[in-house]
């Protein structure tokens, strides 16, 4: 089968972070994975989305720290919809947990419940890989093919497009994000960033965060603005004119050097550069939460504001049974969240595995080409 | 000998027309046969000596008013009024009408051993002038007197203890003052009248009230309604300020009013092809029209800016008056009248105005888009008599770079305006009820109006009001030459070129269209018969 | 060493080699030099007793110093001012200027009646006026001080166009010939003290002034200058350099009645009230004025300690120029 596929190459690294290309990753012929135990299944992706994570790594600026927990050559991809054997619809939750890897006993976390803070991510009788799309036993969304354990599967419901189905996984992140922050925080959020991971939280707070009375948010370009304000933003601020949106809306004032004397109660950080992670502790409030939701890597911040004003940073990763929402999945909410707000549209371009350099030059540059998401469409590939 | 105002029906021969584009101005060609330019009248004769004839206005007041010295007494409390930076347009050079008439008064008041003297700026909403602009207004020696011992004051429209409610006219309008005025033995307004639109009831009753009090004129309503706000006569903002100074003098507030006025000598003389007729230039006047072009298009725009505001104009008192408020205001816009009007025959379906880079709010300031809204549709349009220059329905051409740009301490609420409130609407209606309240009662704002340079919360939104008579009345507006994403949040279409404004304009009003271009600075108005 | 008693050594001669004793070596250097000008080597006196030959025709009042106003002298006055005289003075006394906009919308030349406490007065006017007035005023000067020898004469009619006028009385030669230039359209700065002031308070005002601008109907300019006494006091010969204020007045115009006494006296009140307006506030100046409780510039009445005690008082308000440089590069709270 045809795949994209991410090798052990420091080379290919090294050419992807300096010419700025996709380089890291190439399509190549691969034998299909086989199962490797009797709960897993072959499955065979529709759409399989590009996500931000993905995208640091085909250009080489992945964080070191995900070395441990990938296990090379993989084929990415963990944004799939796709179809099992039986012909049936199927959304792939790709963290590769305890169950998954057969580990006896459980870590604390899965015992919990919380797989997305599995302790074993690299142990088992599977290779390491925090998520399908990173291990080189399972595959990954951007080929013909793929192995995938039962519990991993979540049957689409009938009558939605392949669009909305594959959005599943993304929304449930921002999904994830939303709920992450203390009930209660306050009425004022603020939303930085304008991707797929920041439109769905603001639809996300908008949906069921009912202690959020007023959400800014922060986009760059017109098409996002739009969507961003569609999504139940009150305001839409640019870059630099967030500090004066969140002023307005706290009715806090402005120091002579910027500084807010209040802020947003809770800021969700779906960036994650150093630049948004200094702007979301600058407009906090004393006691805030600042979330983040975007994948951040190694940043430089000023944190003097999170002691002084004793700001809680707060990662939000993946997703699991949501303790603010009575206990349901973020799966779950989030295909509530995308049928409520139509979120399938929200896929703005399909590509080929044949047009993959396009597709990732595409999505690196959503924001500013008008697009969301970008996803690859399998549909036609060959099944062998 | 002063020539009267003139328009020029422009032909095939008609040399290319000077139009302001904010720090500069730029030649434009108009089409012959359908254009026609008006020019304002030329400077008036000043006074020969304005010192002896203020001192003739203080002795020889008009209306029921008795001479100055004899409402003066030891033990007063005297309190001098007077305008705050927006007048004159651009600022004249030393010494201010302000510093002469203020002098002359407190000569009067020594002579009468008054010793309980204040000086209020009359500021209004708007922000607080620093020392330098005190200084260059009233004179070292009036500043030096009275600002060590802090007997000079500028109003404060949300201090709680330093304002007091006079009553309520029968339209139920607040009357609501400055304290320390309303509570002298005598209030004497010391004031410049550049347009017709200043003095009168407006000076004590806008220029010492609180907010409370000015949103009763300072409104959608009350704008759309006032055609035009500078001709009193036909002005619900005036109508407004008079119940309200009736009531003031009603309920025993005594106000000895001073008027001057000044002839529309507006450039230095390096620069006197500003305020020529182009195919009067000389050899000079071309040559220092190339060399000043040549000299701005190399600077940045900030230098441009400084230079433009460093102009001191060589305006002259043409006249002053004094006595009871509406006697002299009445002699006073007659004077206005005198230096301004301009007789134009019907109107036309555009109209051009080259906006100069200066409007009563950004003194020493930036002209941000919102200034530039309320220069061309508040100031410029609004400067007729009679009806608009342009019909019903017509289009309006300003020229303007429109900079996205704000001074950080002069106008802090206009950023937010334009971020915020514009990128929903322009309606003013809408803004006004969306809006207003909470930009008003803004804690942040209060406190950098109070404390720092700034112009009140509410004060953008004036600044749109005063352009709503103007957005109710055309048909489109069109901005030559500004910064597009700027002018579109104005709810303004961009153009490159006076051409293709144009060409733009024909779409709403027609092939053909006729088209004025208001030569404008020197101040004016068209009295469009 | 004026003060020393005969026979006595001065109290450096007990005193050790210092500092001190060396700046009394130096002042012994000067004192030779002076006396190398004294006869034989300078001109001998005159002795009283023989009859003085007729003055010299051509100096003290009589000196002509009409060439000093051909375009020639102008020109060489004017680059002499820009390059030399006004640089100088501006280091020395760095004036600040007040009161000039009360001229703002004059524009005749006129006669500018000044306090007179040093010889930089003169000049310090000069530099400071508009040139409106500066490019064609003369300077009336002692007749008997600036006019006594011709390379003096030649000098002062250089460098201030001054014209020879004498200080007690004027005399119809001196009279006429300001009248004249007067007349011509020519201004003029006087002083009408009538020499320096040798305490520092003014003196009396002579008529001069006054009379000449009724003669002419010329409107008087009064100018206060505070300041230039301390940096070159009379009797003085190496200024100490200070701050220095001019405050220009009103014009006023002579009275019609052509009561010229009347007019001298009003003149002295208005440089009086300058000087008060620089002590204090304007306002409080004009009220004191209205009230005629303007403190005379001549000082109090009383014996010379308790003259130069309140002169002292009267000059701590306007001491030398403020010290702007703050901390940390001056240590003072």
């Amino acid at each position: 089968m045809r795949a994209l596929q991410v090798d052990r190459s420091l080379a290919r690294f090294v050419t992807a972070r300096v010419s700025s290309r996709p380089a890291a990753v190439r399509l190549t012929e691969t034998p299909s994975p086989t199962p490797p135990g009797p709960d897993w299944v072959t499955i065979r992706p529709l759409l399989s989305g590009i996500c931000g994570s993905d995208l640091a790594t085909v250009y080489g600026r992945a964080s070191r720290w995900f070395e441990p927990y990938v296990s090379f050559p993989f084929v990415p991809g963990h944004e799939i919809v796709a179809e099992t054997a039986g012909g049936e619809r199927v959304v792939v939750e790709p963290v590769l947990h305890c169950r998954i890897r057969g580990v006896d006993p459980l870590c604390s976390a899965c015992a919990d419940g919380r797989t997305n803070r599995c302790e074993n991510l690299a142990a088992g009788h599977l290779a390491a890989g925090l998520q399908t799309g990173y291990c080189n036993q399972t595959g990954g969304g951007w080929s013909a093919s793929l192995v995938a354990h039962r519990q991993q599967l979540h049957p689409v419901p009938s009558g939605w497009s392949d669009e909305a189905a594959v959005m599943v996984e993304p929304v449930a992140c921002s999904v994830h994000a939303a709920m992450s922050a203390p009930p209660g925080a306050g009425p004022v959020a603020a939303v930085i960033g304008a991707g797929t991971i920041g439109l769905a939280t603001i639809a996300a707070i908008r949906t069921f965060r009912e202690d959020v009375t007023t959400v800014i948010a922060v986009a760059k370009h017109p098409e996002q603005r739009r969507l961003a304000r569609q999504l139940g933003a009150d305001f839409v601020a640019n870059p630099d004119e967030l500090r004066r949106a969140v002023r307005r809306a706290t009715g806090s004032w402005i120091l002579d050097n910027g500084q807010l004397t209040g802020g947003a109660d809770v800021v969700f950080d779906c960036v994650g550069t150093s630049e948004s992670l200094s702007e979301s502790t600058a407009v906090a409030a004393p006691g805030a939460t600042v979330v983040l939701a975007g994948m951040p890597g190694q940043v430089g911040v000023d944190l003097t504001a999170l002691w002084q004003r004793e700001l809680r940073l707060a990662g939000a990763y993946a997703y699991g049974p949501e303790r603010n929402a009575g206990d349901r999945h973020s799966f779950d909410l989030s295909m509530q969240l995308i049928a409520e707000h139509d979120l399938g549209r929200l896929v703005s371009a399909r590509y080929p595995l044949d047009r993959h350099s396009d597709a990732l030059e595409h999505a690196s540059h959503a924001g500013a080409r008008g697009a969301t998401k970008v996803v690859f469409d399998l549909r036609q590939e060959k099944r062998r | 000998m002063t020539r009267p105002g003139f328009v020029l029906e422009v032909d095939r021969s008609t040399p290319p027309i000077l139009t302001w584009h904010g720090e500069g101005f730029r030649l434009e060609n108009l089409p012959a046969g359908r254009s026609r330019v008006i020019y304002p009248p030329e400077p008036l004769e000043s006074l020969r000596d304005p010192d002896a004839a203020i001192r003739e206005a203080l002795a020889s007041p008009l209306g029921d008013s008795k001479p100055l010295r004899e409402l003066l007494f030891p033990g007063m409390r005297l309190t001098i009024a007077f305008d705050d930076i927006s007048l004159p347009l651009p600022p004249m050079r030393r010494p201010d009408n302000r510093q002469r008439v203020i002098e002359a008064v407190l000569d009067i008041a020594a002579a009468a051993g008054v010793d309980d003297v204040a000086l209020i700026c009359a500021l209004a909403l708007h922000r607080r002038m620093t020392e330098s602009e005190l200084r260059h207004a009233i004179g070292d020696r009036v500043y030096d007197s009275f600002a060590p011992i802090g007997r000079l004051l500028q109003h404060d429209a949300e201090d709680p203890e330093g304002l007091i409610h006079i009553g309520v006219t029968e339209r139920g309008e607040d009357v609501e003052i400055n304290r320390r005025a309303a509570e002298s033995d005598l209030i004497v307004y010391v004031n410049i009248n550049l347009v017709a639109m200043d003095g009168g009831h407006k000076s004590v009753a806008t220029g010492l009230a609180s907010y409370r009090s000015l949103r009763h004129h300072h409104n959608v309503k009350t704008m759309r309604h006032s055609k035009s706000f500078m001709d009193p006569e036909h002005s619900a903002l005036h109508s407004s300020n008079w119940r309200m100074g009736r009531l003031l003098a009603a309920s025993g507030v005594k106000i000895f009013q001073i008027e001057t006025t000044l002839n529309n000598d507006a450039f230095p003389s390096q620069t006197a092809f500003l305020q020529k007729r182009e195919w009067e230039w000389s050899a000079r006047d071309r040559a220092s029209y190339v060399a000043s072009t040549r000299a701005l298009s190399l600077l940045t725009p900030r230098a441009a800016r400084s230079l433009f505001q460093s102009i001191k104009a060589p305006h002259a008192m043409t006249s002053v008056y004094a006595g009871e408020v509406e006697a002299v205001h009445a002699e006073t816009t007659r004077m206005v009248h005198r230096q301004q009007l301009v007789e134009v025959q019907g109107q036309t379906d555009v109209a051009i105005f080259g906006l100069p880079h200066i409007c009563p709010y950004n003194v020493n300031s930036i002209m941000n888009p919102i200034l530039v809204m309320c220069m061309g549709l508040g100031y410029l349009f609004n400067l007729y008599r009679g009806r608009p220059i342009v019909r019903e329905g017509g289009v309006a051409i300003l020229s303007h770079p429109t900079p996205w740009a704000f001074h950080p301490v002069h106008h802090p609420s206009y950023i937010d305006f334009f971020e915020e409130v514009l990128s929903e609407t322009t309606d003013p209606v809408v803004i006004e009820k969306n809006y207003e309240q909470r930009f008003a009662t803004d804690e942040w704002y209060r406190h950098l109006y109070r404390t720092s340079h700034a112009y009140h919360g509410v004060h953008p939104f004036y600044m749109w009001y005063w352009g709503a008579h103007a957005l109710e009345h055309l048909g489109r507006v069109i901005v030559v030459g500004g910064n597009r994403k700027a002018v579109r949040r104005l709810g303004f279409s961009p153009a490159s070129t006076i051409a293709d404004a144009l060409e733009m304009a024909s779409d709403v009003v027609g092939d053909e269209p006729t088209i004025s271009h208001f030569h404008c600075p020197p101040i004016m108005i068209a009295d469009v018969k | 060493m004026s003060g020393q008693l005969p026979g006595a050594h001065s109290p450096d001669k007990r005193l050790p080699v210092t500092a001190r004793s060396w700046a009394q070596a130096r002042s012994g250097v000067r004192r030779r030099i002076r006396t190398a000008s004294t006869f034989p080597l300078g001109s001998p006196p005159w002795p009283g007793t023989v009859e003085l030959p007729p003055a010299d025709k051509t100096l003290g009042v009589h000196y002509d110093s009409e060439w000093a106003r051909s375009p020639f002298a102008r020109r060489a006055r004017t680059a002499l001012q820009a390059t030399v005289a006004n640089p100088l003075l501006r280091a020395l006394t760095s004036p600040s200027v007040r009161g000039l906009d009360r001229l703002a919308h004059f524009d005749e030349p006129a006669i500018f009646v000044a306090n007179h406490s040093s010889h930089l007065d003169a000049p310090l006017i000069l530099s400071v006026i508009p040139p409106r007035w500066r490019d064609e005023l003369f300077v009336a000067g002692a007749a008997d001080y600036f006019f006594d020898t011709h390379p003096k004469a030649v000098l002062s009619a250089l460098a201030l166009n001054a014209v020879p006028m004498e200080r007690q009385r004027v005399s119809r030669t001196s009279a006429g010939r300001a009248t004249q230039l007067l007349d011509d359209g020519w201004s003029m700065l006087i002083f009408p003290e009538g020499g320096r002031s040798p305490d520092g308070w003014g003196q009396p005002h002579r008529p001069g002034a006054a009379w000449l601008a009724v003669r002419s109907s010329v409107p008087v300019v009064p100018l206060y200058l505070e300041g230039t006494a301390r940096i070159l006091p009379k009797g003085s010969r190496r200024p100490k350099p200070g701050h220095v204020t001019v405050n220009f007045g009103a014009p006023i115009l002579p009275p019609s009645d052509g009561d010229s006494r009347t007019f001298a006296r009003t003149i002295e009140d208005a440089i009086a009230a300058l000087a008060d307006e620089l002590a204090g506030d304007w306002y409080a100046a004009r009220r004191r004025a209205a009230a005629g409780t303007t403190p005379p510039l001549s000082g109090p009445d009383a014996t010379a300690w308790r003259r130069s005690w309140a002169l002292g008082a009267a000059r701590t308000g306007a001491g030398p120029k403020a010290d702007s440089s703050r901390w940390p590069w001056n240590h003072r709270p």
